[in-house]
């Protein structure tokens, strides 16, 4: 393990002996965030409101006093905090006063992260997170981060432990069903295009963007001293044209937000498969460069939300063993036209074919389901009503029951599962559709639920338990005969508990 | 309880311990006395004069506890002990647990990653124990509550060992 060995990259990985430093600029990068003196800031509220912040001598005084405060934190915890990667681990040490150092041995690292957010890659700095996820619902801080290293040294890092990584895991074999052949080319899989930030308005999490931000400024405009705060009138509500107008800007505000959301998050999206590893490349401000290592992908999910659905749009997450936040870093296609989004599972992992629907009784539970809340509220209107002749909750009642009927049939239609020779998918959802295809090999269990209705209708849910993303994928309201053919045609005859031959 | 369909799984040969019966007993007489402990500090301290729901609760929660005690006492051990199964075979850990709803759980030995054998304080009372088989998932777990403790031991022991040997990717 002496330097210079080749990478998949074709680059050599030097071994560095003595521990290193950030760049001293972080420096400056966190005195301006307040990154280590934030924790100061609840107790400085107190003194502050104290004091009282009238005058602009004291507000200086403060600013200089907090800036200064700032500048040391940041200053002394660069001084104090080194790290190290060896053939075997990584190593990090900090804390100003009690030291703590962390080894993460190299068999343990799942991935690797470069990101340069807006005022990082001012100073041409980047920030590395290093996965060291042990289970990945054990939860907890697994991650390392190494903020603020010269971009070349922060690929340098990635390159490195990458290296030193496989090395350490290559001998426990690669698995010969993995889809992805290693190879040292580049081959790009998907890229963004501009046009699919039209998508943004119909999908829940990007309108969740500038409504946040309203969140904030109204929070912020609360907290200004009066004095400071512009003195307006209310508008006058009664007006309905007043109503129209605030209406129609509000909604194009709310899609303007959310398609500079998207923008902000996915500009300039890239996908690459390098090697054994995937990479994807994506940000406006903050540019984040996530890398999954192929070995590791157990399957993939393709979502679709009600809004999505109308416009045939989805997004695709990686289901990666021991990836902590894998929400986010598994999100191999951000949004896009569904053809390409299912183009791109199917490189993940083999298409098991058609969906099989569950049997009718699926479809009256669903119905029962989605129209029961309704029948009770509209149960209790009735009551209300009769004597008090107050009909706010019956009407109530009787729109949601309505509305009940197609959210039903939608949950009902989106049900669905399908085995193939190496891989199984199952489909579910309410408002947002999500189906998971997942590889033979990612089963690590089973679970089969069965309710008192279930048990009556012939019906049961099958939980396939899998050690990545969340853990579980479920056939809802499949029929209870097709269970054990299901979960042997997905994982093995093991699945279908062949009789005892060994007491415990 | 009237003649179930076809069971989606096959039903896992071995039973509990009998002391399980009395444990979950235990626990609904204690569950029993809590709520009724603070049924009674409720009847005895707001009286019916102050209006609203109070003199409908004053007769309703007695009877919502009498109920729960008939329940937690009376019937559910007795379900529970005759829903709750599990096995061991060359293979897989396969266990059955509930008694309104039922779960089955089925996990392939080569996934196993830890087990853990655990006794609550009730349990050490009865001489019991719980062993819980882990695997990479969250929700991958098999659960089997209240074993002898020396048939529990063993059964970990026993998993432990043979999944070190034919430990495949466990994840």
């Amino acid at each position: 393990m002496t330097g210079g060995e080749a990478t998949d990259l074709g680059q050599a990985a030097p071994e560095v002996s003595a521990p290193r430093r950030t760049s001293p600029l972080i420096v400056l990068v966190h005195t301006v965030t307040f990154r280590q003196a934030r924790q100061v800031v609840p107790a400085a509220i107190p003194v502050v409101a104290a004091v009282g912040a009238d005058g602009a001598g004291v507000v200086v005084a403060l600013v200089v006093a907090v800036t200064a405060l700032s500048l040391l934190f940041a200053a002394l915890t660069w001084w104090r905090s080194t790290y190290l990667d060896t053939a075997s681990s990584v190593v990090l040490t900090r804390g100003l006063l009690a030291r703590s150092v962390r080894t993460v041995p190299n068999d343990r690292i799942r991935g690797v992260e470069v990101e340069a957010p807006a005022l990082h890659r001012l100073f041409g700095l980047v920030r590395v997170r290093i996965d060291a996820a042990a289970g990945t619902m054990t939860g907890g801080d697994e991650e390392v981060v190494v903020d603020g290293v010269p971009r070349a040294e922060g690929d340098r890092l990635r390159t490195s432990v990458l290296t030193h990584r496989r090395a350490a895991v290559a001998p426990a074999g690669t698995d010969p069903s993995a889809p992805l052949p290693e190879g040292p080319a580049e081959e790009e899989l998907a890229r963004f295009d501009r046009r699919w930030l039209l998508y943004a308005p119909l999908v829940a999490s990007y309108l969740a963007v500038p409504l946040a931000a309203v969140g904030a400024l109204s929070r912020l405009l609360q907290e200004l001293p009066r004095a400071l705060r512009p003195d307006l009138d209310g508008p006058d509500l009664t007006d309905v044209r007043v109503l129209v107008v605030t209406a129609v800007v509000a909604l194009l505000l709310l899609t303007l937000g959310a398609v500079a959301g998207a923008a902000v998050v996915n500009w300039g999206f890239r996908l690459v498969r390098r090697g054994g590893s995937l990479v994807a490349v994506r940000g406006l401000l903050t540019r984040r460069h996530t890398e999954l290592e192929v070995d590791r992908v157990r399957g993939g999910t393709l979502a679709e939300g009600l809004g999505m659905r109308l416009v045939r749009a989805a997004r695709v997450n990686a289901l990666v063993t021991g990836l902590g936040a894998a929400n986010r870093r598994g999100q191999l296609f951000p949004l896009g036209p569904r053809t390409e989004a299912v183009r791109l599972l199917g490189v993940l992992v083999d298409d098991p074919g058609p969906l099989a629907p569950h049997p009718p009784a699926a479809r009256r539970r669903a119905l029962v389901r989605a129209v029961g809340s309704g029948l009770l509220v509209t149960a209790a209107g009735t009551v209300l009503f009769l004597p008090t002749g107050f009909w706010g909750v019956l009407a109530a009642g009787v729109v949601l029951t309505v509305l009940g009927v197609p959210l039903g049939r939608g949950r009902y239609a989106s049900l669905g599962h399908a085995t193939g020779p190496r891989s199984f998918s199952v489909r579910s959802g309410l408002l947002v559709r999500e189906q998971a295809v997942l590889q033979r090999r990612a089963v690590v269990g089973w679970q089969v639920r069965q309710t008192l209705f279930q048990r009556r209708a012939g019906l049961a849910t099958v939980v396939a338990c899998v050690g990545a993303g969340s853990g579980g994928y479920a056939a809802v309201d499949m029929a209870a005969a097709d269970v054990a053919a299901f979960t042997e045609a997905a994982s093995g005859r093991w699945a279908t508990a062949p009789p005892a031959d060994l007491p415990g | 309880m009237s003649a179930p369909p076809a069971l989606p799984v096959r039903e896992p040969a071995w039973s509990l311990s009998r002391s399980a019966i009395w444990l979950w007993v235990t626990q609904g007489v204690l569950g029993t006395l809590v709520y009724g402990v603070l049924v009674a500090v409720f009847v005895l301290a707001v009286p019916s004069s102050v209006g609203g729901p109070v003199p409908v609760l004053r007769w309703l929660l007695p009877a919502l506890v009498a109920v729960y005690a008939v329940v937690a006492v009376g019937i559910r051990p007795w379900i529970r002990y005759r829903v709750h199964r599990w096995e061991v075979t060359a293979e897989t850990v396969h266990a059955l647990t509930g008694w309104l709803s039922r779960t089955w759980t089925l996990v392939p030995v080569a996934r196993i990653q830890t087990v853990d054998v655990t006794r609550g304080v009730l349990q050490q009372l009865y001489g019991l124990a719980s062993v819980a088989v882990l695997t990479a998932s969250s929700q991958g777990t098999v659960r089997v509550p209240h074993l002898e403790v020396g048939v529990a031991e063993r059964v970990a022991e026993d998993l432990a060992r043979r999944a070190e040997q034919v430990r495949d990717e466990a994840t």
